[in-house]
């Protein structure tokens, strides 16, 4: 018995030292990012290299941010990526619900086809999307809705996912059959049950899934460019090819113009963290 | 009215004149038949213009409807400032109520990609900023300007003749050429004076000085940014040609001589990838080599911190040559009158005063000869060490065909197969003949 | 489950609209461009139909290179990630307090854009200044020009790789573990169970679906590897062009050489590998579970 307390023991430590040491390697290049925001474009390159910048450059972040209009960047990025999530977790609740608890003609058909559909490189279908978002135009009054230059544009193409739609019926399969015909014997409608009682159940699985595409459509680069000519349209990412020319690169600029793309959703991250670790919680009450 | 339809037509003779002269000015390759072609066919062309512009005879007063012309570019930092600038300055003094809107686009990479898409949906910008290699897929949307040229531009002959070549290498006028730029030599200049030698002039300079720096510092002397330009570059000093629209054309003794000049330098270890460090303006930045060859607008990344820079012109061998790159004016809009607008922008872009503006303020060079003779550029030469060289060499500019439809695949092929030789550490006559097999495949 | 009804359709309708016209639309053009012959997608114009696209494929060397590349890239790159992400996973799941910061630490990766953080694994692998070396050099051993030489490009690309995609892993995984009642490893604590037995037989077993979510994901996102070269190196392939790999090859087919119907072949053919590689596992799968 006292064996396996001490081998405990020296598990625990080794398992901190892993921890600890893993954490340190995935850190380090987010802190080298932020350390060569600092530095002056000389400093970057210098030999041997300095770890903590000299002299804090704080000019850079000034510099980076009077480039491009990053104010209204960041809200045309918030509002995208708030819309596709909200349109994502929407679709993909229903389709993975369908796909997990519902019968229907051509439900396998389907579902492999769907999955085929991520077998097929995103660079291919690119411009074929560009030509049907050009062609789509739509306009309510003076609000462009789709076509170039609108939301619509940014947002429709991605309020869909096979991918997410794939990862959420994994997880709604788990629930077991037991409770979805109870609440049939119960009158409960299905989407009632969906709402009620699915949804809860895999909460925690949902707001990861809207975490990543949250990620995802914060990072996006391509598309947004394509489908914007208004720099009042385009997205934080976007700021960040003008640092780059092809004699050259403003290599402390760009660093610092990924701090501050990334920072908003590091300290999303860390507010909602909270949310999905209560999450985790009551649904664990489920038993 | 006669006065001006005389003077109409002597402009269009001279631009036909001018045409035909550019066309058997490239040089290397106007013994090929391609070439001839495109001769005659410019020359028929211009006769055409001739013809029609005598018919339509321009009318006394010019009248353009208030438009609004959109531009997509790919220019950022000073560059736009200074674009930014130029434009504003014609959006509120030209007399027609033109407004052009700039559209930043990103890098040439996402402004080239752009561009195609735009062109796959039919929905094309009024004008664009772009190199003659993006346009082979739909060089049929693009405006002829050979018309405007004629009747309506300001001593075409004025403008830079190799970029006059390039403007016209599909066979008529489709762009105006405006952010150009050379490549030049950027060296330490204090090393230099360290090692008690003057600035390479010729391929047996870079030789002896790379030898010299080697010995003292370890270090490999010498870069080059663009290694299919610096292949094409040399070939054309050797007197060689490079690559037309029926493939490789140096499998010759003199294009061994350039090879063996080239492989030397690497497999020697005078000269360097520039590999991790992605731009040579990094290293000789961090003081790690003697000069390299590059882009004259890569100056501003050239920080001297402690010692001091130096440019001068690519070193040559038989001839001189100096690669020009940077992009073009097109116009796509079909709308007429939008036409005749956009015309007004370029025509104000390429102007002396303009170009002189532009060059002065981003390190790009001017478009026309006027310019550089200008007060104002003089000026601003003798404080600048990059312009005098991009200067010096001007008279041996040149621009690499790119009017056949391989000329995009040719660029990266070389460019990788070179790196690859030069890693293999390949004997030259060997490094030659995959070299030459490379380029025939992308046909 | 109930008998068969249209109503599952209707809760498809949202996700299955927004797909037919942006993906599967696309998806049916880029294969019917795979047949079609000198096909100008500009000007919508092609000269007839044919198989010449797969054959001119199938015989470039520099296709060849690029499906080498991305089966080795993918083969090491997935199941190096999970085994490291689920260990990591159950390690962090067995912590207490520091939980939470050990979850928000590993998952950075994932938030932040490829471009910026390929700039910096860019400079991590620098042969002169870079951090990597200094480690190596500090055990004693020779400095490695990682992005200078074509031999370590590959190895160079599948490292930044496995960092960038372990973040989605820990996380997926995490997130199963939390679907494992608690009882099960109390039960295995009163019987003093080894804590690598409890790993392989309640934890493993027990993320088993999330494990294969993961595998599917990994290898499916694998093979569509570009992003990462790109950022890697600049927007190059590599020295020479030595870390290619198939979307890089059909991007420049498409973008660069305007060959738009091989680069659809490309993609078809890379379709059809991804799906025997996630037959094949499908087959294990029921093997193995007979």
């Amino acid at each position: 018995m006292k064996s396996t307390k001490v081998s405990n023991l020296v598990l625990d430590i080794l398992k901190f030292t892993i921890l600890i040491l893993g954490a340190i390697i995935t850190m380090m290049p987010f802190v080298w990012m932020i350390l060569s925001s600092l530095k002056t474009s000389s400093e970057i390159t210098a030999i041997p290299p300095t770890f903590f910048p000299k002299d804090p450059q704080w000019s850079n972040y000034q510099e980076a941010w009077s480039r491009a209009p990053f104010l209204r960047y960041f809200v045309n990025t918030v509002i995208v990526a708030v819309g596709s999530t909200f349109g994502v977790l929407i679709t993909t609740v229903l389709s993975a619900f369908a796909f997990s608890r519902l019968n229907f003609p051509g439900k396998k058909l389907i579902f492999s086809l769907l999955m085929a559909t991520l077998m097929i490189p995103g660079e291919m279908l690119v411009i074929t999307n560009y030509i049907t978002v050009y062609n789509m135009k739509l306009e309510i009054g003076e609000t462009r809705i789709m076509g170039i230059d609108s939301y619509g544009a940014l947002i429709i193409p991605w309020i869909a996912s096979v991918f997410y739609i794939y990862l959420l019926t994994q997880f709604f399969m788990q629930v077991p059959d037991a409770i979805y015909l109870a609440a049939k014997v119960d009158k409960c409608s299905d989407w009632k049950f969906m709402w009620k009682i699915m949804l809860p159940m895999n909460k925690q699985a949902v707001v990861t899934i809207g975490i990543l595409n949250f990620i995802s459509s914060w990072n996006a680069f391509m598309w947004p460019l394509l489908v914007t000519n208004d720099p009042n349209m385009r997205v934080l990412s976007n700021g960040l090819t003008q640092f780059q020319s092809e004699a050259g690169s403003d290599y402390q600029l760009i660093m610092a113009a990924s701090c501050i793309l990334v920072m908003p959703i590091i300290i999303i991250y860390l507010f909602l963290r909270k949310y999905i670790i209560e999450g985790v919680t009551r649904s664990g009450l489920k038993g | 009215m006669k006065k001006k339809i005389v003077a109409t037509l002597l402009t269009a003779v001279m631009a036909a004149s001018a045409l035909a002269g550019c066309a058997q000015k490239v040089d290397p390759n106007a013994d090929t038949a391609a070439s001839k072609e495109a001769t005659e066919e410019t020359t028929q062309d211009a006769t055409k213009e001739e013809a029609k512009t005598d018919e339509t005879a321009a009318p006394e007063e010019k009248t353009i409807e208030s438009c609004e012309i959109e531009f997509w570019h790919g220019m950022s930092n000073k560059q736009e400032e200074v674009l930014t600038q130029l434009t504003d300055e014609f959006n509120s003094s030209n007399e027609y109520g033109i407004t052009v809107t700039l559209v930043n686009q990103g890098s040439y990479g996402d402004l080239s990609q752009k561009l195609q898409a735009a062109a796959a949906a039919d929905g094309l910008p009024d004008m664009a900023q772009a190199y003659n290699n993006w346009l082979n897929p739909y060089i049929d949307k693009v405006v002829d300007l050979s018309d405007f040229v004629a009747t309506d531009f300001d001593n075409y002959d004025d403008i830079i003749e190799a970029y006059r070549n390039e403007c016209s290498e599909f066979g008529f006028v489709h762009a105006l050429p405006f952010n150009k730029s050379t490549y030049v030599m950027f060296y330490n200049k204090t090393v230099l004076d360290e090692l008690g030698l003057e600035a390479p002039k010729t391929w047996e300079d870079l030789t002896t000085i790379g030898e010299a720096y080697v010995e003292k510092y370890g270090n490999a002397a010498w870069g080059v940014d663009d290694l299919a330009g610096f292949v094409e570059a040399s070939l054309r000093q050797n007197g060689e040609g490079y690559v037309d629209a029926t493939g490789a054309l140096f499998n010759t003794d003199g294009g061994l001589e350039t090879m063996t000049y080239i492989m030397d330098l690497y497999n020697n270890g005078l000269a360097r990838l520039v590999g991790e460090d992605k731009y040579f303006s990094n290293v000789l930045s961090a003081q790690a080599m003697l000069g390299y060859i590059g882009s004259s607008t890569g100056a501003s990344y050239i920080t001297a911190d402690g010692w001091e820079l130096g440019v001068c012109p690519v070193p040559s061998n038989k001839e001189s040559a100096a690669y020009c790159a940077g992009t073009n004016l097109v116009m796509f809009t079909q709308d007429s009158n939008k036409q005749l607008a956009a015309w007004e922008y370029m025509k104000w872009l390429t102007s002396a005063e303009a170009t002189v503006t532009w060059a002065v303020g981003t390190g790009y060079l001017p478009v026309r000869t006027s310019a550089y003779e200008s007060a104002e550029y003089q000026e601003f030469m003798a404080s600048d060490v990059t312009a005098t060289a991009a200067y010096e060499q001007s008279d041996a500019f040149f621009t690499s065909l790119a009017s056949y439809d391989a000329s995009n695949d040719v660029r990266t092929a070389v460019a990788a197969k070179m790196e690859e030789l030069i890693l293999d550490e390949t004997e030259p006559q060997d490094a030659l003949d995959a070299l030459v097999e490379e380029i025939n495949a992308q046909f | 489950m109930e008998k068969k009804s249209m109503k599952g359709w209707l809760y498809l309708l949202p996700a299955l609209i927004i797909i037919t016209v942006f993906t599967l639309y696309p998806l049916i053009r880029a294969f019917s461009m795979s047949i079609m012959l000198d096909y100008d997608m500009i000007h919508n114009t092609f000269t007839g139909y044919g198989l010449e696209n797969y054959q001119k494929v199938l015989s470039d060397k520099s296709f060849h290179k690029a499906l080498g590349n991305t089966t080795i890239y993918a083969v090491v790159v997935v199941p190096c990630s999970i085994i490291l992400s689920l260990l990591i996973a159950a390690m962090i799941n067995g912590t207490k307090k520091t939980k939470g910061l050990f979850q928000t630490i590993y998952f950075l990766p994932y938030v932040t854009s490829v471009i910026a953080i390929g700039i910096v694994w860019s400079w991590i692998y620098n042969s002169r200044y870079g951090l990597l070396n200094s480690i190596i050099s500090f055990f004693g051993f020779d400095p490695i020009e990682w992005l200078n030489k074509p031999k370590y490009a590959l190895p160079a690309l599948i490292i930044f790789a496995v960092w960038k995609s372990m973040a989605f892993n820990i996380m997926v995984f995490l997130a199963g573990l939390q679907t494992i009642p608690k009882e099960i490893y109390d039960a295995a604590k009163v019987d003093s169970t080894p804590r690598w037995r409890v790993f392989l037989r309640i934890t493993v077993p027990g993320i088993a679906p999330m494990i294969v979510y993961s595998y599917i994901m990994g290898i499916i996102s694998a093979f569509k590897v570009y992003n990462e070269v790109y950022s890697l190196y600049g927007g190059k392939a590599g020295p020479a062009d030595s870390a290619i790999t198939v979307v890089y090859y059909i991007w420049k087919k498409f973008y660069q050489s305007f060959k738009y119907g091989e680069a659809a072949a490309a993609a078809v053919i890379l379709f059809f590998i991804i799906l025997a590689f996630t037959m094949v596992q499908k087959l294990v799968r029921k093997f193995l579970s007979r």
